[in-house]
């Protein structure tokens, strides 16, 4: 027990003192949120912002003018909170096009006479700008009110859904679906998950490859038994994990204090109960599958390079729900996600994901944790079969045919 | 009582059989050679002795009965490629090694000033080993062997990537050990710091034992095997003879086993382009026993195969 300790201790310590521990704790995951959650908020903002001044505002804040020729005669009129200097109609493709020669205007739009008919439009460019987009949103809101001659209604034919509520018989999480937390949140703690479980247990991979490439598994098997030293790294990397999450943790209640507004929203956001103790099971379960498994590809694996490419496929599981992320936001209660949070593999991400929404029923969090419990015994298990002797010291090429082998050979 | 007895041991993974049928006993005070070519099974026969691996078949006895994990602490193990962590300081890997072997820690940093300063390396212990020298690394693998004081010290090529000078300073620490009562187990291809220091030695060939036993006896046993010639002309092509090699301007024929010295000089004595200027049968050295014991197996495997 005492040269576990000691093998627990050398983990925290050397993984701790890695300047890439440090920059993959801070950086890497702020990186990732603000690209993700970033694009996610403001895809949602887009959607939300599907009315008139959703439209309008866009096209003033950049003082635009969309120019058009109308060989159908349907624009006759424009809506009232349009301004007028936002449109500008040439009499003919001639003298748009004249107009775009003189570099009045990078592009114009061309309605046909048989636009009503066949739904086609014309836009015409300088040249291929693929940055500068034209702005249809705005013509297609001019055309839409002269078809139907009302703002309303033109408003609800592009965007008929934006005001859809889902009421569900099942129970609900009580927390107000315009509280931004409520989309952050869930997302957060699936990004959280995903990082926590993947960078430790990448770190137990790391750490055996390590070992190996040094030889200096062959003295520590002479101290220590193959399994001995899979448990210290085991226990001393999810020490390093529960440091992260800590910095994490941290990391995100400073930003909350310094943004009084995110402060009050999350005092008005509601976590279910026990929320932490099961999001200590399920990240300790999650862990000890993963880090279990990485830990069996570091001892098969000649180097941490060889290892690496095999390490896409054990972490694919816990990559969907991340994938899949859309569905956890719009349908937290869908079949997808249920079925991906009752899942095993799945479950360390997607229940907590689900959790963070709220309304889960009791019985469908046992049954993840359950199921999750008995492939992670099962998993640890087949793992420490490969932790052997000869397999940590071959420098061998890890292939499918020699995994497939090993298979056999442990049982 | 010997320190270690290794007797008919057998290893294989998978198809492939490491170690055949290898058989050596190793006593208290002695410097023991394990020698054989490359391949030959020598560090499958080591990590069978250090419970490493499991043999198939055989007996291994170190301390007078099965290896136990205490017995394990009184071990010190260098492997031929060097097992530190790069990446690591050299005080902090040394300390780490050492405590595993069941020093405490605060022992082990007041051991360690002292072989540090002995091995020239006390400067350096802040560095990561990866900045050391080749040489710097294999003397540290030499701390982390001999900084728990072990009864028994197992090294692989102790000497690899060591300048004269440490080279010497290696020889004169295993040397001490020796004296010092410990068992030393040294496997290496550099045969004549085999003849400086072993006592007795066991050449392992094919996974087989097929040399065992005193080194000055072996190489009784061997003798009028080899020719010291001087003279002029080309001495390398003479039937009979395994290998020739000048030194100090003279030749060197190590000479198979059916061979001999008698036949030799006639042969040469018939020849016109040679002259003799001295003929002398030779005690043969290590090497020219290790090359003929090696040599002739092949040939006989080969002999066997075809």
């Amino acid at each position: 027990m005492h040269k576990i300790l000691l093998v627990v201790r050398h983990e925290i310590v050397t993984t701790l003192q890695k300047r890439s521990f440090w920059v993959m704790t801070i950086l890497f995951p702020a990186i990732i949120l603000v690209f993700n959650v970033g694009t996610q908020i403001l895809a949602r903002n887009s959607f939300s912002q599907e009315d008139v001044q959703g439209i309008l505002a866009g096209a003033v804040d950049q003082n635009e003018t969309i120019a058009y020729v109308d060989e159908s005669g349907l624009i006759k009129d424009r809506p009232a909170e349009l301004p007028a200097a936002m449109l500008h109609a040439f009499a003919d493709e001639a003298e748009a096009r004249a107009a775009l020669a003189a570099g009045d205007y990078d592009y114009f739009f061309l309605i046909p006479a048989d636009y009503v008919q066949s739904g086609r439009l014309i836009v015409i460019t300088t040249d291929f700008q693929p940055l500068n987009t034209p702005n249809e949103d705005l013509l297609s809101f001019v055309l839409a009110y002269n078809l139907t001659g009302d703002e309303a209604t033109a408003v609800a034919l592009l965007d008929p859904t934006r005001t859809m509520q889902v009421q569900a018989m099942a129970p609900q999480n009580s927390n107000d679906q315009s509280n931004p937390l409520a989309f952050f949140v869930p997302f957060a703690t699936m990004f959280i998950f995903f990082f926590l479980i993947s960078m430790s247990s990448g770190f137990m991979l790391q750490s055996v490859s390590r070992e190996k490439e040094n030889r200096t598994v062959e003295v520590l098997l002479l101290s220590l038994r193959p399994r001995e030293l899979m448990l210290g790294k085991v226990l001393g990397l999810s020490v390093v994990a529960l440091i992260q999450m800590v910095v994490w943790m941290g990391g995100s209640l400073v930003a909350l204090n310094r943004s009084q507004s995110l402060f009050a929203a999350m005092a008005g956001y509601t976590l279910p109960p026990g929320f932490i103790v099961y999001a200590l099971l399920f990240f300790a379960l999650g862990y000890l599958l993963y880090a279990s498994m990485m830990g069996a590809i570091g001892a098969l694996a000649p180097n941490a390079r060889e290892g690496g490419q095999f390490t896409f496929f054990v972490l694919l599981p816990l990559l969907i729900p991340l994938w899949l992320n859309v569905s956890f936001i719009q349908a937290p209660h869908g079949a997808l996600s249920t079925a991906l949070s009752l899942f095993p593999l799945t479950a360390p991400t997607a229940m907590m994901t689900r959790m963070a929404v709220g309304g889960v029923p009791t019985w469908q969090i046992f049954a993840s944790l359950g199921g999750l419990a008995v492939t992670t015994y099962l998993l640890v298990l087949l793992a420490a079969r490969f932790f052997r002797a000869d397999t940590l010291l071959s420098t061998s090429s890890i292939k499918w045919q020699n995994f497939i082998a090993e298979l056999r050979h442990s049982g | 009582m010997s320190t270690v007895l290794i007797s008919s041991v057998r290893k294989s993974f998978g198809r492939v059989e490491a170690v055949k049928d290898v058989s050596f006993e190793v006593f208290p005070g002695e410097i023991f050679g394990l020698l054989g070519p490359n391949g030959a099974g020598k560090t499958t026969t080591i990590r069978m002795m250090l419970d490493i691996f499991e043999p198939d078949g055989g007996q291994v006895s170190v301390f007078d009965g099965r290896i136990t994990e205490a017995k394990k602490q009184r071990i010190g193990y260098m492997p031929e490629d060097r097992g530190l962590y790069k990446d690591l300081q050299l005080e902090q890997t040394l300390v780490f090694l050492a405590t595993l072997k069941g020093l405490a820690e605060s022992e082990a940093k007041s051991r360690l000033e002292g072989w540090l300063k002995r091995l020239d390396l006390y400067d350096h212990r802040q560095k990561k080993i990866q900045e050391l020298s080749k040489g710097m690394q294999q003397k540290a693998q030499l701390i982390a062997t001999l900084l728990h004081d072990p009864d028994l010290i197992v090294v692989d090529e102790p000497f690899s990537g060591l300048d004269p000078v440490n080279t010497r300073l290696v020889k004169d620490i295993i040397e001490e050990q020796r004296q010092a009562g410990k068992t030393i187990i040294m496997s290496t291809h550099q045969m004549y710091q085999v003849e400086a220091l072993c006592n007795r030695i066991v050449l392992i060939d094919n996974g087989r034992t097929v040399l065992y036993g005193e080194v000055s006896k072996i190489k009784r046993d061997f003798s009028g095997n080899a020719i010291l010639l001087e003279g002029h002309g080309d001495f390398s092509q003479v039937p009979g003879v395994l290998e020739a090699r000048r030194q100090n301007g003279a030749w060197h024929l190590a000479l198979g086993s059916d061979a001999n010295p008698q036949e030799i000089f006639r042969h040469l004595a018939r020849q016109d382009d040679v002259t003799i200027e001295r003929f002398e049968i030779a005690e043969p050295s290590l090497d020219d026993i290790f090359v003929r014991v090696v040599q002739e197996g092949k040939q006989s495997r080969e002999a066997d195969h075809a």
